[in-house]
């Protein structure tokens, strides 16, 4: 794995490819390519940035009435960190997602990614979001879907997509080399969901926020995906903000999982995942990861009971 | 995608074997003469029909005394099959041309849409082919009321089908555009245009014929003296069935060829829709 990343740097330039050398970049080149945290688990090869959720509140109206949708919600997250919000539907996950995405306004409190308002992160391409269906275009092949994000709004992007050769060995790295050239309708279900995640990394946004991307896939291919997925964030180590129902995927892929409450939406228990890095299917078994499974159960089991 | 082949034991051997399939050559020629035994089928039946029956030429000639009068006169045929055609396609041009710049505006926003909706209902409960005349009064007897009438038949499918093609796109790409601040030029281009357009060629199809009923009903309202509808207006009226029948024919072969064009080009921009999963594409739907 590591001789795919070394294989990856000779087309990275500027502030990405500092990063990936684990030297520090200027101030003018965006807090964005700081060093990884040791939470994280990772090396100096991150190019994640900062959120900051400080006190956000947010009310949907529902006819004369408002829907209170999320409550003074306080998160912190370190640049190149894997954080998954997990909780009981109608607790404001997707809600929260698109609040700091800047595809919804809120009412209170502030959100920042790498020092930006959701809307100027937006503007500048610093977030690349993954939907829970795969949304391919079915007129464009697995190439071409890959670069859509970053064919629009290019005068906005601060941070430069990934070349050509480097999504090319993504692909290949999820077994879509010999697929470049297939329309989705191609595809199985598994594959489709594999190009939505190649094309999220493919913008080269610090920040990913992923909704439930695994949910409409069977069991045994979302064991897959997250896997898969691992490898490719432990590769780059982006800032990612994983929205699921599943407490073994949130367990596996995250550093920390905060578990949310409905009515109002609200975080109510952080769990701190301590399993080393990088992970691999064997830790399933590991006596953390069961001390993990059932914290974060028994938390989702006292949010439900209420 | 693919369909597996059922697994079956061939009796007393224990082996598993596929079931047994025509050769794939030999279904595919078979879908391709289908269209042509359907029609050759119902010709036969009404050429028995008028033959065994005794019909009078008046009331019906038969297929095959059509088509011998066609071939002695292609000349005619062809001269006014062109005015016609041209017509048509005219109308059908500037329809498209207008839908997609209404229905780009009515997608984009509410208010043209509201505002544009009773103008298409009332346009939509009106029998357009009283337009003609109207226009007749406005433009004279040339060329354009012809075309016009075309084009009004054209309009309402168009853009009904067009605006409800930009309108329905998947909420979930919409919004991954959305979240990379995709302009709304950008969103058209590269989401809502693309998508629309099985509905466009669906519309597409649908006015070929339309086309050519307003371009004839502008030439029989519009005191014309070239084009198919003209031909068979004199052929009833002069009693000349041959001539009615041969412009009939005529015209349906026109329709046949359009639709079979637009197919074609709607089953290599639309392959990567699921109506061409059909085995021909869209030429099978016709």
């Amino acid at each position: 794995m590591r001789g795919r990343i070394q294989g990856l740097q000779p087309a990275m330039t500027g502030p990405c490819r500092a990063a990936y050398d684990g030297a520090v970049p200027s101030p003018t080149s965006g807090g964005s390519r700081t060093a990884a945290p040791s939470a994280a688990g990772s090396s100096a090869r991150s190019i994640g940035a900062p959120v900051s959720i400080s006190g956000v509140s947010k009310w949907f109206p529902t006819g004369r009435s408002f829907l209170h949708a999320l409550d003074e919600i306080d998160i912190e997250i370190e640049p190149g960190e894997f954080v998954s919000l997990i909780g009981p539907s109608g607790c404001g996950k997707s809600t929260l997602l698109r609040v700091v995405g800047g595809l919804l306004p809120y009412e209170l409190g502030t959100v920042t990614v790498d020092g930006n308002s959701p809307a100027q992160a937006r503007d500048t391409k610093q977030i690349g979001f993954a939907p829970q269906t795969p949304s391919l275009l079915g007129w464009r092949t697995v190439r071409r879907n890959v670069t859509l994000l970053a064919e629009v709004n290019r005068r906005g992007a601060i941070h430069p997509p990934l070349s050509e050769s480097e999504i090319l060995e993504l692909l290949e790295t999820v077994g879509l080399g010999d697929f470049l050239d297939r329309l989705p309708k191609e595809l199985s279900g598994g594959m489709q969901q594999r190009v939505s995640l190649v094309r999220c990394f493919a913008l080269g946004a610090p920040v990913l926020l992923m909704d439930e991307p695994f949910s409409a896939l069977d069991e045994i291919t979302r064991n897959e995906m997250r896997y898969l997925l691992l490898d490719l964030w432990e590769r780059t180590g982006h800032t990612v903000v994983f929205v699921t129902h599943s407490i073994p995927e949130a367990v596996i892929l995250s550093d920390r999982v905060l578990v949310m409450a409905t009515k109002p939406g609200r975080v109510v228990h952080a769990e701190t995942i301590t399993l080393p890095r990088p992970r691999s299917v064997q830790m399933e078994d590991d006596e953390r990861y069961l001390v993990h499974m059932r914290n974060v159960r028994r938390s989702l089991g006292e949010v439900s009971a209420r | 995608m693919t369909t597996e082949a059922t697994q079956q034991s061939a009796p007393g051997t224990g082996t598993k074997q596929p079931p047994p399939q025509r050769p794939q050559h030999v279904r595919r020629s078979a879908m391709t003469v289908a269209p042509i035994v359907g029609l050759v089928v119902v010709f036969a039946i009404w050429e028995l029909y008028v033959r065994v029956f005794n019909v009078s030429p008046l009331t019906l000639p038969t297929p095959w005394s059509i088509l011998v009068h066609l071939r002695e006169e292609p000349g005619f045929y062809w001269r006014h099959a062109q005015v016609t055609l041209l017509e048509a396609a005219w109308g059908y041009g500037l329809a498209l041309g207008a839908s997609l710049i209404v229905a780009t505006f009515m997608a984009h926003s509410r208010f043209v849409e509201r505002s544009s909706m009773p103008v298409i209902v009332l346009l939509q409960s009106t029998p357009v082919a009283v337009l003609a005349p109207v226009f007749l009064i406005w433009f004279g007897f040339g060329y354009w009321p012809k075309v016009l009438v075309a084009a009004v038949f054209c309009y309402i499918p168009f853009t009904i089908n067009e605006f409800t093609g930009l309108r329905s796109v998947d909420p979930n790409a919409y919004e991954l555009l959305r979240s990379v601040s995709a302009s709304r030029t950008e969103i058209f281009w590269k989401l809502r245009f693309p998508q629309s357009l099985p509905y466009l060629f669906s519309a597409g199809r649908l006015c070929v014929g339309l086309a050519l009923v307003g371009a004839v009903i502008g030439e029989m309202f519009g005191g014309s003296t070239e084009g198919l509808g003209n031909t068979a207006r004199v052929g009833q009226v002069r009693l000349l069935i041959d001539q009615l029948w041969g412009s009939i024919f005529v015209l349906a072969f026109i329709g046949v060829i359009g639709n079979l064009l637009l197919a074609a080009v709607e089953t290599r921009v639309l392959r990567w829709h699921s109506s061409q999963d059909l085995p021909g594409g869209s030429a099978a739907a016709l």
